[in-house]
């Protein structure tokens, strides 16, 4: 028999506790004295077993979540028993962090919707037929008016409503309710949708002239990774720039070769990469993760860099990129950068922690200076800017244009201090100056 | 009513005097000596043994009763357990001479009688008979626990299954005669002529009656035997069952080879009490309870007390009084005289009898006495008898440990099959005939003339033109019964109808017309103004095998016959573990026009109490298709007609009624008008309300009312009115019950149960008014009228444009009137 277990309480005064950790996971075998969960209350942290042997069915908070004490957690029972029934009526924050699942049709009984969050507000009398009707048509019941007996709403009154207006979505109407949303009423006729992602503030409303985009997967995972890398590390950004000559005549020198024989495309970025690489050979407090309560130092240079895509930014890694000669480290470059455009990269090379340092290269989009964001846990990233002359002394009073491509350095002082940050970032400087390489 | 019998009013006006003969009392004085030359020793000593195996058997009850131990066994048995201590001569005295034939009904105290009736036919029956009951008898459930145990005779066999299967079934084991759903006033065991005991006081009075109706209907051999204490005199039902039982019109008017008085004993076992209540000089005014006999019939009953503590002298009255019976000359009574040590139950103090008395009787008792007779007579030693006693002690010891084992005797597992009880409530059977043979009928079906004019009527109530065609012209509702019930009559040969008027006149309301030329006498008769009698024979006809029609001509007789209609009927199936069947339709005819006592629809009161199937057809089509269902069943049916409407067509059933046999399932309700706006269910003759209601609805406000006819209370299929209801939303539901408890009110919670969220609206019941019914001319104001049915609507569930309400059905007065307890 399927059987929930619920938040315990642990003292009297407290009313919700925080799940720190799940040790087991939904479908998992269970057996009575298993840890299942850790969890927190403002004084204290506890471990709670497993009481009777069976299967996982279902988990209802997440790790973090603040659950009210004695409310449902989790059900174990047996495999193909419904856990409908113990499913926790009101969960804000189950309801809030799925949107784009939730959204869908629902009665709004049982369901994750509560329904008293549905009712209208004040003294509206519904039948109960006009409240399913009003689910089923998408039907606001706020301010309608009732034409049953005692001024009832009843089914005639929301379809009378339902003839003119959209469908609106069950947690559309909610929030509609509760966030005193609207939605633009010229856009939306008969027989059309609005979710809550259209519904606009009143102030939205008087502007008009604005159009809502839901997240994609790829700019959520972006939006939450950026976040989180400015929220929970220490970020300092330092500008160098490095002359750009000899990279430059490389540069001259490929494009020149490539007319007369088949050699591979080197760029000033794959230059400047391999710059980054040598440097980093030396800076082994760079090539680093830093991981809370210590730091990983890579021997190898597993280099991250940034690739622009129509999917949004993504930032495959190059593992062991020492170990390359020039020409194979622009190959290799090219190739996960095109894996990248073409949706067919091994998503294990987009993650963060593959790569012991990241490069960002904004140059050809004439960016002069910019603070990269790190990549978490990695320590350092180097942004790449655009080339700009400085005038230069050139010996004997003489001044003379020098081309210099501007470098950004961003690191966690977590992880590491300025000074040896700073050096590392001349170290870049100096390999793009004395670049010699074959092609 | 019959034309033959002349009512001269010159005999009847001819002064005289009524002279009575008299009654014997403790005639019987014969010694043992004397009676050497009737009964051989082994009779004599068996007589004793069986006296003292009932003695231990009700002393080991109250043992457990009073100290819940019985030589070393523990036990609580919460239950009832009335004991006949003392009586142990008057049951062994009836029971020596009844063959397996014969049946015996009894009441709340019957062990003694069950066991002295069982012993008796164990005695009687060969061993393979035997053999053959227990095996077959509940597949041999019963059997199989004490067969572990007996290596005796097959005989000895028998009498450890005997006083087995009582005593599981008096401790509630599911090895018990009826599966202990019987228990202690209930039990008994049909294959050894031991029917129903009867826990309410006079019960059996006029069931064991209907018994021996069914034994001289169906020409089956034996008497029947009603076993009821002489508080019970005060009964109505025993009343009923002596007047129904000596109607003239047994001797007089029943065609020859059925001719006779019904072969039924009404033994009174007369312990001298009811519950405290002295019945001879306190509680009733007979002085002897013999002397009732008297006022029944000339042949005064045959009434006589016998010394019910000296049972040679109750066998002797009873092989009298069998020959009597057997002889057509039935009814008797028997006063049998007896005394009960043990109080009315095991809690009982006896604050209302002296020690002095109690120990005077005592020292009579029938055990002793008869054992020193005995003795004395030298049928038996002294050693012999402590031998039988210790043996009986030990039998009994032995089915006692047996019967309190949770492990041999389990009670039934209510919690692993929580339907066990529910699925016997109703045999649900198809049976066409309750007997093969050939019903006895006056001529061919088609001979008829009832049948020949129906065959002139138009069989649907509407011309070409839609035009409604003249009453007398159309197959009416009464029509339909009739066809479905003679139908019945030409098929099995065990049914019979009876009721107040329903032979020549053909029925009250002429629903029987016809019937009379078509029966003879046996099948079709007019009873004796007992509607407890009428219910309560057929209940007896029923359970030994008949198919019966009783007849309650109002609806508002129904009280008359409560504890037939409510206590008896309805239980017997199930209390007998399913051994019992019921196939008895009660017709109950819903009046009007006549006031406050002849118009009420109390289908709602029926319907209640678990047990009973409850119709109310309402057209020609459905009265015919349901009477069909209910006679080819198994299950008491109250089968509701309307008095409003007997002339009705149909109107709804296209082409018309089949002329051929049809059944229309009971409890499938029928969509009469389809619609989307609203669902009206009614139940009876408001159905016509309902659909001049829904053709006011569409002319008026454009509303489609979907019409919905209950037909059936008990069993109902709610999925055509949960569908209907989820497609309108509304639901207002009519009767001619007052509204106040009426079984809409259950329908509307339960519709409101299941299709909450489909409800645009309430379910509003409209009822009749809590009033008396006032005279016909004023009943527009007590019964459900098309303008009830609008106002409410508009009221309660959708206000109708334009509508002018004219009942004030504000919740105010509603609750102001509730208040009242109007």
């Amino acid at each position: 028999m399927a059987t929930p277990v619920i938040m315990p309480r642990q003292g009297q005064s407290v009313e919700t506790c925080i799940i720190t950790q799940w040790f087991k996971q939904k479908g998992e075998q269970v057996k009575a004295g298993d840890l299942l969960f850790s969890y927190e209350t403002d004084k204290a942290a506890f471990d709670e077993e497993v009481k009777i042997t069976g299967t996982l069915l279902g988990i209802f908070f997440e790790e973090g979540d603040e659950v009210p004490v004695l409310t449902n957690v989790c059900v174990i029972g047996e495999e193909g028993e419904s856990i409908d029934e113990f499913r926790p009526g009101s969960s804000e924050v189950k309801v809030e962090t799925d949107e784009e699942e939730k959204d869908e049709f629902d009665t709004g009984i049982g369901g994750e919707v509560p329904d008293e969050k549905i009712k209208p507000v004040g003294d509206l009398k519904v039948s109960p037929r006009a409240r399913k009707r009003a689910g089923e048509l998408g039907v606001v019941l706020n301010g309608l008016s009732g034409s049953g007996p005692k001024g009832r709403v009843i089914e005639r009154d929301v379809l009378t409503v339902a003839e003119k207006q959209p469908f609106i979505t069950p947690l559309a109407r909610k929030k509609m309710e509760k966030d005193h949303l609207i939605y633009n009423k010229e856009r939306y006729k008969k027989g059309e949708r609005v979710t809550s992602k259209d519904l606009v503030t009143q102030t939205d409303q008087i502007s008009m002239d604005v159009e809502r985009i839901p997240l994609s997967r790829v700019r959520k995972i972006i939006a939450e990774n950026m976040y989180r890398s400015l929220h929970e590390s220490a970020q300092i950004t330092h500008h160098l720039g490095a002359d750009a000559r000899k990279i430059m005549e490389l540069r001259a020198k490929v494009k020149k070769e490539m007319e007369m024989r088949e050699v591979p495309n080197i760029t000033l970025n794959d230059m400047v990469c391999f710059a980054t690489v040598r440097a980093l050979k030396q800076h082994s407090d760079i090539n680093a993760h830093f991981r809370g309560d210590h730091i990983i130092r890579y021997r190898s240079v597993h280099l991250g860099f940034a690739v622009d895509t129509d999917r949004g930014l993504m930032v495959p890694v190059l593992k062991n990129a020492q170990s390359y000669s020039l020409p194979e480290f622009a190959i290799k470059m090219k190739d996960l950068a095109e894996k990248c455009q073409t949706g067919k990269i091994d998503p294990d090379l987009l993650s963060p922690s593959m790569a012991s340092f990241t490069v960002s290269n904004l140059g050809a989009y004439g960016v002069e200076m910019f603070t990269p964001v790190l990549n978490l846990p990695q320590v350092g990233i180097l942004g790449v800017n655009t080339i700009q002359s400085r005038p230069v002394s050139m010996g004997n009073g003489v001044m003379g244009f020098v081309p210099f491509i501007g470098l950004s350095l961003t690191y966690d002082h977590r992880a590491i201090d300025g000074a040896p940050a700073s050096l590392f970032l001349q170290s870049v400087k100096e390999e793009i100056e004395n670049f010699r390489e074959n092609i | 009513m019959p034309k033959k019998l002349f009512i001269d009013p010159a005999t009847e006006r001819k002064s005289g005097l009524i002279t009575f003969k008299s009654i014997p009392v403790n005639q019987y004085q014969k010694s043992i000596e004397e009676e050497k030359k009737n009964y051989s020793n082994n009779d004599l000593i068996r007589i004793y043994r069986d006296m003292a195996i009932i003695r231990e058997f009700e002393i080991m009850l109250n043992k457990i009763k009073t100290t819940n131990e019985y030589n070393g066994i523990s036990y609580n048995h919460p239950g009832p357990a009335h004991l006949s201590i003392g009586q142990e001569a008057s049951a062994v005295g009836m029971a020596y001479n009844l063959s397996v034939e014969d049946l015996i009904f009894g009441s709340h105290r019957s062990h003694g009688e069950i066991l002295a009736k069982g012993l008796s036919a164990i005695h009687h029956l060969g061993e393979d008979a035997l053999k053959t009951i227990m095996a077959g008898y509940m597949d041999g459930k019963t059997l199989s626990v004490v067969e572990k145990h007996q290596k005796g005779s097959e005989k000895d066999l028998a009498i450890d299954y005997l006083l087995y299967g009582t005593l599981a079934e008096i401790f509630a084991r599911e090895t018990g005669f009826n599966k202990g759903l019987g228990g202690s006033m209930h039990a008994f065991f049909p294959p050894f002529g031991i029917y129903p005991n009867n826990a309410i006081v006079g019960g059996s009075g006029d069931i064991a009656v209907g018994a021996a109706l069914f034994k001289q209907v169906n020409k089956k051999p034996g008497i029947v035997v009603a076993n009821i204490g002489d508080a019970s005199m005060g009964c109505g039902p025993v009343w009923e069952g002596m007047v129904f039982s000596s109607m003239d019109q047994f001797r007089n008017l029943w065609e020859d080879d059925y001719k006779g008085g019904l072969p039924i004993l009404f033994n009174f076992m007369n312990n001298q009490y009811g519950m405290g209540g002295q019945t001879r000089g306190e509680t009733m005014g007979y002085d002897m309870l013999a002397r009732v006999g008297a006022g029944v019939n000339p042949e005064q009953m045959h009434a006589e007390r016998i010394d019910g503590y000296n049972p040679l002298a109750v066998i002797e009255a009873f092989k009298r009084k069998k020959k009597l019976l057997e002889a057509g000359k039935g009814p008797v009574l028997l006063d049998t005289l007896t005394y009960r040590y043990s109080g009315h139950s095991p809690s009982d103090a006896s604050s209302y009898r002296s020690k002095e008395e109690l120990d005077a009787w005592m020292k009579e008792d029938s055990l002793k006495h008869y054992e020193y007779q005995l003795i004395n007579a030298g049928v038996v030693s002294s050693d012999q008898i402590n031998q039988i006693k210790n043996q009986v002690i030990e039998m009994i010891t032995h089915i006692t440990r047996l019967a309190t084992d949770d492990e041999i005797s389990p009670r039934m597992n209510l919690a692993r099959q929580p339907e066990i009880i529910g699925s016997m409530m109703f045999s649900n059977e198809s049976v066409t005939r309750m007997e093969e043979g050939e019903p006895v009928v006056n001529h061919k079906l088609d001979e008829n003339p009832r049948v020949k004019q129906i065959k002139r009527k138009e069989r649907f109530g509407l011309d070409k033109n839609g035009k409604p065609i003249s009453k007398i012209k159309t197959y009416q509702l009464r029509d339909g019964i009739f066809e479905a019930i003679i139908d019945r009559f030409y098929k099995d040969p065990t049914l019979i109808a009876y009721g107040e008027e329903n032979r020549e006149w053909g029925g009250a309301f002429a629903v029987y017309r016809g019937l009379t030329e078509a029966l003879p006498y046996h099948r079709l008769f007019n009873s004796p103004i007992s509607e407890g009698a009428i219910v309560g024979t057929a209940i007896g006809y029923g359970m030994c095998g008949g198919r019966v029609i009783p007849e309650i001509m109002y609806c508002d007789f129904l009280g008359r016959t409560g504890d037939e209609v409510f206590n008896q009927l309805p239980k017997w199936q199930a209390m007998s573990g399913n051994i019992l069947k019921m196939p008895v339709v009660v017709r109950v005819s819903v009046g009007s026009k006549y006031g406050a006592q002849h118009s009420q629809d109390w289908s709602s009161l029926v319907a209640h109490i678990p047990g009973l199937k409850v119709v109310f057809p309402a057209t020609p089509y459905d009265a015919k298709g349901l009477m069909n269902a209910a006679l080819q069943g198994t299950d008491p049916v109250i089968f509701f007609e309307s008095q409003r409407i007997y002339d009705i067509g149909e109107f709804f059933h296209k082409p018309g009624v089949p002329e051929e046999y049809y059944e229309i399932p009971i409890g499938e309700p029928d969509i009469k008008r389809e619609g989307n706006d609203i669902t009206i269910l009614t139940i009876g003759a408001t159905l016509y309300k309902a659909i001049e209601a829904a053709h006011v609805l569409d002319e008026k406000y454009n509303m489609q009312a979907e019409v919905i006819d209950a037909r059936s209370l008990v069993p109902f299929n709610y999925v055509p009115v949960l569908d209907s209801v989820r497609k309108t939303g509304k639901i207002l539901l009519v009767s001619d019950a007052s509204s106040r408890g009426s079984y809409l009110k259950e329908m509307a919670s339960t519709i409101t149960e299941l299709a909450f969220d489909d409800l645009d609206a309430p379910p509003v019941v409209i009822g009749s008014r809590n009033w008396i019914i006032p005279a016909h001319e004023l009943e527009t104001y007590f019964f459900p009228q098309v303008h009830w049915i609008l106002d409410a609507i508009h009221h309660k569930i959708i206000p109708l444009k334009g509508h002018v309400a004219i009942e004030d059905l504000s919740d105010d007065t509603l609750i102001s009137t509730m208040s009242k307890g109007v």
